[in-house]
């Protein structure tokens, strides 16, 4: 039984492809992690999955069902009515994604009295237990402040509060540690994600780090250029990935185990840019098994671990 | 010697204030009219016609000279003040709430409402104020009710403006996105969370309108399509003694120097917002 399950979702700007046959599922109550690097359409596929593109930019194909209903083709106020109660997502930027002249603990209490689930004097004190809830000293003076006055750490454990506080069936989170510290990125996450686990809540986890990744997440979903590229189970993918971009990924962390030889290993060349994606394969002109073949379009193999690759890896070394 | 630094701080703040100063003793005067006027505004004397400052008739003493029908000139000073801040308050408020609604849904909503909201804006826009105003009031009758009517179908648009610009770059703040996020309603985001951070510029443009109202008011009851007589208000004070510029200077002269005082004072004010929020910032 999925929760939640995107099949083939295309993002345009204009005649610009820039998400282009997305697929992932995620069950209740399971942390999937989406991982790629910069620029691969892993933040349009989450803001598509909550109907919250921005202007210019359209779904344009696909379907992402929920509970058994196409998101996509809900009107607006049956959308809303879903998001922050039942779909809730947290951003990269923790202050500056807080209202900057409203006290904290209204934020937090935002969905309850959005979508009525309780008064404002309830509201207020539910906002006050969530807040203790994700760590915060003195949760009833800090309700009252503003985030300008708190650190990025705090304002972002308030945003968690915010988008746990209506025990939402599926959480978002977009990268919600980098802006941060990193001595406190991982207290953060495994906060996030063990209120996630009290509360029932599945997590889209997209992020940069591999060891988050490891740590956090039960499968992992690898795009490239606005295509998922590998999806499966985290540990046997990370024992042996099958993609060449996803084999890159995961050699460009450092391993402590193992002593690095010279420098680190770097993917070579650079993400191209939406409009100078190839055809067929878009990592074929990054990669070093590519062939004329990869000029066809490959599809995602159906399988617990999938892959778009004409020359999977068989053997990792 | 220790309280000399604060209260020459306070004498200061006292000093570069005098405008807001101003214009709350104006307002104050404004509301006690009947209880501070020493005449009977509309009370005429012929007998007390044309009087200079100073002059003295049955015991009553017309401070500022009188007009040429013998009404006391401070008394319609007075009078004319409530005329003056009453037209500019209520058209600013009624031209700021169309303009900044029609601009915050235009900045918001995006798509085929900007598109018309705007157009008809910049057509607003491209019409002399003035031009419209008198046009409008020709048309519908003077009088107080339509003064403030076309005094805001003539300045909705630049509240529209700033509106729409501040929207739009406050729209695409995170935590605007956030507050979507959590199922509010375009309404409630508009109210609570993109209003609340575009009050500043607004609050300045209003000041700026303001006293641009007070002269579009005069104005139009210099040209006799204000408020009618005998009701007194600075601009038909101005109008009538234009006629005794050479004879009777007081009539003319004293509602010109208020009109200056409290244009200059709404500008002030106005320029004094800007700088502490920062225009179209
Ligand atoms: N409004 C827009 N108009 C045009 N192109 C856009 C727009 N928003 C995003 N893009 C492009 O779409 C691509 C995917 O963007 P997206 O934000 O989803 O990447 P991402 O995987 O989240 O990257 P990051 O790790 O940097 O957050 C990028 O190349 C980006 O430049
Ligand atoms: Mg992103």
């Amino acid at each position: 039984m999925t929760l939640l399950s995107v099949q083939d979702l295309a993002v345009q700007a204009g005649a610009l492809s820039l998400v282009d046959g997305v697929s992932l599922d995620v069950a209740p109550g399971e942390v999937v992690a989406l991982v790629g690097e910069s620029g691969s359409g892993k933040s349009l596929t989450a803001l598509s999955i909550m109907g919250l593109l921005a202007e210019g930019l359209t779904v344009t194909g696909g379907r992402v069902d929920y509970d058994g209903t196409d998101l996509t083709a809900l009107p607006e106020d049956r959308l809303r009515a879903l998001r922050g109660a039942d779909l809730a997502m947290i951003f990269q930027e923790p202050v500056s994604s807080l209202n900057p002249l409203v006290p904290v603990g209204r934020q937090v209490a935002e969905s309850l009295v959005v979508h009525d689930r309780a008064s404002e004097a309830e509201a207020a004190e539910a906002a006050i237990e969530m807040l203790r809830r994700v760590g915060i000293p003195e949760p009833a003076r800090r309700a009252t402040q503003l985030p300008t006055e708190l650190s990025g750490g705090m304002c972002q454990r308030v945003m968690i509060a915010a988008a746990l506080i209506s025990r939402p069936r599926l959480l978002i989170a977009d990268e919600p540690t980098t802006a941060l510290d990193v001595t406190i990125q991982a207290q953060i996450l495994t906060l996030m994600a063990d209120l996630a686990a009290d509360a029932g809540t599945a997590v889209l986890l997209i992020t940069h780090d591999m060891g988050v990744v490891a740590e956090l997440a039960g499968r992992v979903c690898v795009m490239y250029g606005g295509r998922v590229v590998e999806q499966g189970p985290v540990d046997p993918l990370f024992a042996a990935p099958r993609h060449p971009y996803t084999r890159m990924l995961l050699r460009t962390i450092p391993r402590l185990d193992e002593p690095t030889k010279g420098e680190l290993f770097a993917i070579r060349g650079n993400v191209p840019s939406p409009k100078n994606w190839p055809e067929g394969c878009r990592f074929r002109t990054r990669c070093d098994r590519a062939s004329d073949a990869c000029t066809a379009r490959p599809a995602l193999i159906k399988g617990d671990h999938r892959v778009a690759c004409f020359h999977p890896v068989e053997d990792p070394e | 010697m220790e309280t000399a630094a604060p209260r020459s701080i306070r004498l200061s703040a006292l000093l570069t204030w005098w405008p807001a100063w101003l214009l709350l003793a104006l307002t104050a005067a404004a509301i006690l009219a009947p209880w501070i006027a020493p005449l009977d505004p509309d009370r005429q004397n012929l007998l007390a016609r044309l009087k200079a400052p100073g002059f003295e008739a049955r015991g009553a003493t017309y401070w500022l000279g009188s007009d040429e029908l013998g009404r006391d000139i401070l008394s319609r000073l007075i009078y004319g003040a409530r005329v003056s801040l009453s037209v500019a308050v209520l058209s600013v408020l009624l031209s700021g709430l169309v303009g900044v609604a029609v601009g915050m849904a235009a900045g918001y909503l995006r798509g085929w409402t900007e598109t018309i909201l705007m157009r008809l804006v910049d057509i607003f826009l491209s019409i002399p104020a003035i031009l419209l105003a008198i046009i409008t009031v020709a048309v519908l009758g003077p009088g107080f009710v339509n003064v403030i009517l076309v005094l805001a179908l003539t300045r909705w648009p630049r509240y529209a403006r700033v509106a729409y610009g501040q929207t739009l770059a406050i729209a695409d703040r995170p935590f605007v996105t956030l507050a979507r996020a959590m199922g509010a309603s375009p309404l409630r985001v508009l109210a609570l969370h993109i209003l609340p951070n575009i009050i500043g510029p607004l609050l300045v443009v209003a000041t700026l309108e303001f006293g641009l109202m007070v002269l579009f008011e005069a104005g139009l009851s210099f040209l006799g399509l204000g408020v009618q007589p005998p009701t007194a208000s600075w601009g038909s004070m101005l109008s009538t003694g234009r006629n005794y510029v050479g004879s009777a200077w007081w009539i003319a002269t004293f509602p010109g120097i208020a009109l200056f005082l409290l244009v200059l004072s709404a500008n002030l004010i106005g320029d004094r917002l800007v700088d502490r929020i920062g225009k179209g910032r």
